[in-house]
């Protein structure tokens, strides 16, 4: 043991000496530094703008005047996304989806104001978070540093001199791997101080910060570890640097890019206009609300009549516009529901292919890990949408069922023609303020773990598989040092 | 010219040089490929829509004219609207699997309709598609970096350097004529699969040309910076590394720093704050009297001043009425929205004129008509759509004039301009400007006695 | 140290490579305190016998000892045992002599008196201002006072030399042969490799000469001359033309 710690050390002091390297890891944990400030005061300042936003909608929603309980099933309602407690260590997905949706009868909107359809292209060269600098620049710069740990010594033969020392292979690679890891240790430092500050300040669970912290320690040792192997194999330090910087290009760069084509063209997604022409096709096809002879809502009529023990609509004790509205609401949402089903699940399905490469590339698996503890990734948002869904369709039923009870049938007939039977239409402000307000829920501890966990795995055997690498690679020095 | 054919047979020799180059050309075909797949899916579901959006007005019309109320047909029917992707838009998707390319709209209040988003799975945008702008962009670089680094290194760390200059007796023109073949290959890795692409897609000739000229100025500028290096007589492991190191700040650093600087300058919290207002402006009509909405609509549209005073407690035109004038109401948030994505896009334009990887990403970008500006176009011409919609529903519902099948048909057509991009001879000079002095400093330090 | 297993010891060794007999039967000794200088040209296998006896290249068959252990079943105990000196001693650039030498002695696990390292510096002679200095600055004859002061230290019982004196000013050559004297005084077991017979005989106890992987004649100091160079020039000779 003693001998991989000098030997750490030796490494260390050689990179501090070369000032290449010390610049290097100095720069990059600026720049990590930079990231984690940066990123930290957007998402705060998104976080207060959408609680105020939310805010300022239902203090809006509640200061409505009298109104009739329909006018307000239109003048609807709206949700702001809130921002998760790790989006400033990775801000995942949040600038591709919409963060705020509103919310009205009938309809299913769309949730919008993205922060990349708002942003230059610049947007489309990455998000300046230490997400970024930890899984896209540190595993670069451990490159630059670590390419040449042992090719160079054996180019220089001090690798030699140092095995009739006495270091075997496997100490002369723990030992590499040590310092280098210690470098890494540096540039991620700001980013672990903000995991821990983000635990410490609220927003964030401790378990979502371990697992970010072990997930990326996961990541930064394999690249630490396949650095060292591959510099152990090449012959030369040009060698190993090319064949890295190939292996980087390839893994971090390349193939996740190129996993949304593949998971496109296996799940193509339909259009959001299609959806719509789709969900209005199969509404009148479910039944017609406009056509007074249609067989679904004369059947839904029959229903009320009988379980009322009344002939005729104006003996009901309800407001039977109300109970219509209610009826064609659950209509509609149904088939909102199916279709955003269908929709999350082709994107889910997506998702599930871009993750299959991360057999190809360990950036895949730490993204999702990474995403999936922030809460920044698709599920998060799914989430949003299908929580701010459930709460359109139960605020208008609310506003439905005042309008069923609170409101009289013939108040409501004569409403568009009879400014008295309008005025005796609208109904006391007090009832918006009873309605509940939007409040989403985040996900269960154990179930972002559970969906963390595929990834941790993928990225514990990718780390196995380096370190298989350097075991052969340690053998080969020891066995022969030319 | 024996120069060049000496020096190109000896690249032929170079297996690790033609193994990258054939990579870069694999890489750009596929690029090129991929963003082809995705223009003709693009053009597929625009193409989709008509039978559709015709069958579905097909069916308002059938109830609505029964009894021919215009507000009926105003109020349920929707229009459609696409914007195509340009003939270079293979070659650069850009926001356009952010922003929706079909939408439709009614004659209601536009500012609520505007800025819908299409269903699109974030986790595939983010990212960034594979396309040939990345192919570009980004990888070029690093293979321009693999075949230039070790250009004068290689041959002095192999003791070949003196011997070599000596028997070539003017050095320059060795120099010039390897530089020559390696810039040429790469050209033709990068080329030849855009012009296939381009021919396929059928690009407009001077846009084709616009492209070459940016791969040539951008190549341009990766070879100039290498030599830089080069003439710093470093070793070979240095000067890869060097140049990674630039990359990686021209590519991934500068960009990202630059982009959260831009957000920040420019805060765009006008789109969501605009939703709100609109809303509330457009329903608080039910709580005012109505005469005040519509002297607030006849402000704007006098010529329906005349028609007969809304006294009943509901009438459509009033309900058209108060939804333009909740627009009118937040026209002013609804431009400085506008003006701030145009103006996040200007900075990031001057940022290009420094940064040449940011100056190819956006010219290829506005040449592809694919950027935000394109996107503000889009929405401009469903704007000047919308308008057309409501000048052709008002007299209908003003007049109350009846509405019937047939009228369904006079609605206007939306018309799709044809392909967009124009050519942003700024990013032009200013890749030009910036290789030019990388190469003039590449010239100056040659000058420096060599070890 | 027992006299009838001299701390190196090669017999009858074939070390092969595909077809190629590099080595082909070579046998030598070298004692405790003696000085064997293995001569021969380009390609006769002096480089190989090194490998052979630091264990980088395990015989194809007969016998390495180094201090009785096999060099290619123990490297470790053969190590710990050898001092090898390349023809470019190989240093860290970035260090001082001293941190250098303190490096490779913690590699070795080696303990040291205080005072010890700078005793050792002193006894080969290297200038007290080069101690502290990065040895980038070094010239070749301070690298060999260097290694050789790490051989002492670490009490090598064997030391490898390969070419020590090539590329060295007479001045520096006659330094490094005292430095020798010394160490073979304190029991040393010295193998040089070399092709520089004049060198050689300056030094050694017994040259070996080598050619197509064996040795073919041997030459032991005799008398205040030593060697009759022209009698050791004729034999080079022949052992390069065999």
């Amino acid at each position: 043991m003693s001998g991989v710690l000098t030997i750490a050390r030796n490494e260390l002091r050689h990179l501090a000496r070369s000032r290449v390297a010390l610049t290097g890891i100095l720069l990059v944990a600026l720049l990590s530094l930079t990231a984690a400030l940066t990123s930290s005061a957007y998402q705060a300042e998104q976080a207060g703008l959408r609680e105020r936003l939310q805010h300022t909608a239902n203090e809006e929603f509640e200061s409505q005047p009298d109104r009739h309980p329909h006018r307000v099933v239109h003048a609807g309602h709206f949700a702001v996304r809130p921002a998760s407690g790790l989006a400033a260590m990775d801000p995942g997905v949040e600038a591709f989806t919409g963060n705020m949706i509103f919310l009205e009868g009938h309809r299913q909107n769309s949730a919008n104001f993205g922060d990349a359809r708002q942003s230059s292209l610049l947007v489309r060269f990455g998000q300046l978070a230490p997400a970024l600098v930890l899984q896209v620049v540190a595993p670069l710069l451990l490159v630059f540093i670590g390419a040449g740990v042992i090719a160079g010594e054996r180019e220089r033969g001090t690798l030699r001199q140092a095995l009739l020392a006495g270091a075997s292979g496997p100490r002369l690679l723990v030992g590499k791997a040590m310092a280098l890891g210690g470098a890494a240790l540096i540039i991620a430092a700001p980013a672990a101080a903000l995991l821990l500050w983000l635990s410490l300040s609220g927003p964030a669970r401790g378990s979502a910060v371990l697992l970010s912290a072990g997930g990326y320690a996961v990541y930064l040792a394999f690249w630490v570890v396949l650095i060292v192997a591959v510099s152990a194999l090449a012959g030369r330090s040009r060698s190993a640097l090319i064949a890295l910087v190939a292996i980087w290009s390839f893994g971090v760069l390349l193939v996740p890019r190129m996993a949304p084509e593949a998971a496109i063209a296996i799940d193509p997604l339909p259009t959001r206009v299609e959806t719509d022409i789709a969900i209005q096709r199969d509404l009148r096809g479910l039944g017609d609300s406009h056509n007074p002879d249609d067989p679904y809502f004369a059947a839904f009529k029959r229903k009320t009549l009988a379980k009322y023990g009344v002939t005729k609509v104006e003996d009901l004790p309800l407001n039977y516009r109300g109970l219509l509205g209610m009826e064609g609401e659950k209509l509609t949402s149904s088939l909102f529901d199916r279709y955003a089903d269908s929709a999350f699940g082709a994107m889910a399905r997506q998702s599930t292919t871009m993750d299959a490469l991360s057999a190809l590339s360990p950036t895949i698996a730490i993204r999702r890990l990474s995403m999936t503890a922030a809460e920044t990734d698709l599920a998060g948002y799914r989430r949003f949408m299908e929580q701010a869904e459930a709460y359109r369709y139960d605020l208008i039923q609310r506003l439905n069922l005042l309008q069923a009870t609170a409101v009289t049938a013939a108040d409501d007939a004569a409403k568009s023609s009879d400014a008295a039977a309008e005025a005796r239409s609208r109904i006391s402000a007090e009832n918006w303020r009873k309605m509940p307000e939007f409040r989403p829920s985040r996900p269960t501890e154990s179930a972002v773990l559970a969906r963390a966990a595929p990834s941790f795995v993928v990225l514990a055997t990718w780390l196995a598989a380096a370190a298989l690498l350097a075991g052969f690679a340690a053998h080969r020095i020891s066995r022969s040092a030319t | 010219m024996n120069d060049v054919l000496r020096e190109a047979r000896l690249f032929l020799r170079l297996r690790a040089a033609l193994a990258a180059v054939l990579g870069l050309f694999l890489l750009a075909a596929a690029g090129t490929a991929a963003g082809l797949v995705e223009v003709a899916r693009q053009n597929d579901a625009i193409r989709r829509i008509a039978p559709q959006q015709a069958a579905d007005v097909q069916a308002i019309s059938d109830w609505v004219s029964r009894d021919k109320d215009a507000g009926n047909a105003a109020y349920y029917t929707f229009h459609a609207t696409w914007d195509p992707p340009s003939d270079l838009a293979f070659a650069a998707l850009g926001l356009r699997d952010v922003a929706p390319y079909l939408l439709r709209v009614r004659a209601l209040g536009l500012e609520a309709q505007l800025y819908e988003g299409d269903i699109g799975n974030p986790e595939a945008s983010l990212p960034g598609r594979f396309d040939y702008a990345f192919v570009l962009v980004y990888l070029t670089p690093l293979f321009a970096i693999l075949l230039f680094h070790d250009l004068l290194s290689g041959e002095r760390e192999a003791g070949r350097l003196q011997s070599l200059e000596a028997a070539a007796g003017d050095a320059r023109r060795l120099w010039a004529a390897r530089v020559g073949v390696r810039v040429t290959a790469l050209l033709l890795a990068l080329a030849l699969p855009f012009l296939a692409g381009a021919i396929i897609a059928g690009t407009a000739g001077w846009k084709a040309a616009a492209v070459l000229l940016l791969i040539l100025g951008y190549i341009g500028f990766w070879t100039a910076l290498c030599l830089v290096v080069a003439r710093m007589t470093r070793s070979s492991v240095a000067n890869a590394m060097t140049l990674a190191a630039t990359w990686l700040v021209l590519t991934v650093i500068a960009p990202a720093v630059g982009h959260v600087a831009i957000n920040t300058a420019v805060p765009l919290r006008q789109g969501m704050e605009l939703s709100l207002h609109q809303r509330t402006a457009v329903h608080k009509a039910w709580d005012i009297p109505k005469a005040e909405t519509m002297q607030a609509f006849f402000a704007t549209h006098p010529e329906w001043a005349a028609t007969a005073p809304v006294i009943q407690p509901f009438h459509w035109k009033w309900y058209f009425a108060f939804h333009q004038v909740g627009d009118q109401s937040v026209a002013g948030m609804s431009r400085d929205y506008r003006a701030g994505i145009l103006k996040r896009a200007a900075w990031s334009e001057r940022l290009g004129y420094g940064l040449p990887g940011v100056a190819v990403q956006l010219a290829l970008h506005r040449l592809a008509d694919t950027d935000p500006a394109a996107q503000i176009a889009y929405q401009d011409r469903i704007r000047a759509f919308h308008a057309d919609l409501r000048r052709f529903y008002y007299p209908y519902l003003f007049n109350e004039t009846p509405f019937g099948a047939a009228d369904f048909d006079k609605a206007p057509a939306f018309r799709a301009k044809g392909d967009g991009g124009t050519l942003p001879a700024a990013l032009f000079a200013g890749l030009l400007i910036v290789t030019l002095g990388t190469a003039v400093i590449g010239m100056q330090r040659s000058r420096r006695p060599r070890r | 140290m027992q006299a009838e297993t001299p701390p190196v010891a090669i017999h009858d060794l074939v070390v092969r490579y595909g077809e190629r007999r590099v080595l082909d039967g070579l046998s030598l000794s070298v004692g405790a305190g003696e000085v064997y200088a293995l001569l021969g040209g380009n390609g006769a296998g002096k480089s190989t016998t090194l490998q052979a006896l630091l264990g980088f290249v395990a015989p194809t068959s007969g016998e390495v000892r180094v201090c009785g252990h096999a060099p290619s079943d123990e490297p470790v105990e053969v190590r710990r045992s050898i001092a090898y000196i390349p023809e470019n001693v190989a240093l860290y650039e970035h260090l001082s002599a001293r941190e250098n030498v303190t490096y490779f002695l913690d590699l070795a696990g080696a303990r040291r008196r205080p005072g010890e390292i700078e005793e050792a510096f002193r006894t080969v002679g290297l200038a007290a201002e080069a101690w502290e200095r990065r040895v980038s600055g070094f010239s070749k004859g301070m690298r060999q006072k260097t290694a050789i002061a790490l051989a002492m230290l670490r009490r090598a019982s064997v030391l490898l030399l390969d070419e020590p004196t090539s590329g060295l000013d007479p001045g520096a050559a006659a330094d490094f042969n005292a430095l020798l004297t010394t160490l073979r005084a304190e029991g040393a077991a010295i193998l040089i490799v070399t092709h520089d017979l004049v060198g050689a005989a300056d030094i050694a106890d017994r040259i070996g000469f080598l050619d197509h992987g064996r040795i073919v004649d041997e030459a032991r100091a005799a008398g205040p001359e030593r060697f009759d160079l022209r009698a050791l020039h004729a034999l080079f000779t022949r052992a390069k033309a065999a």
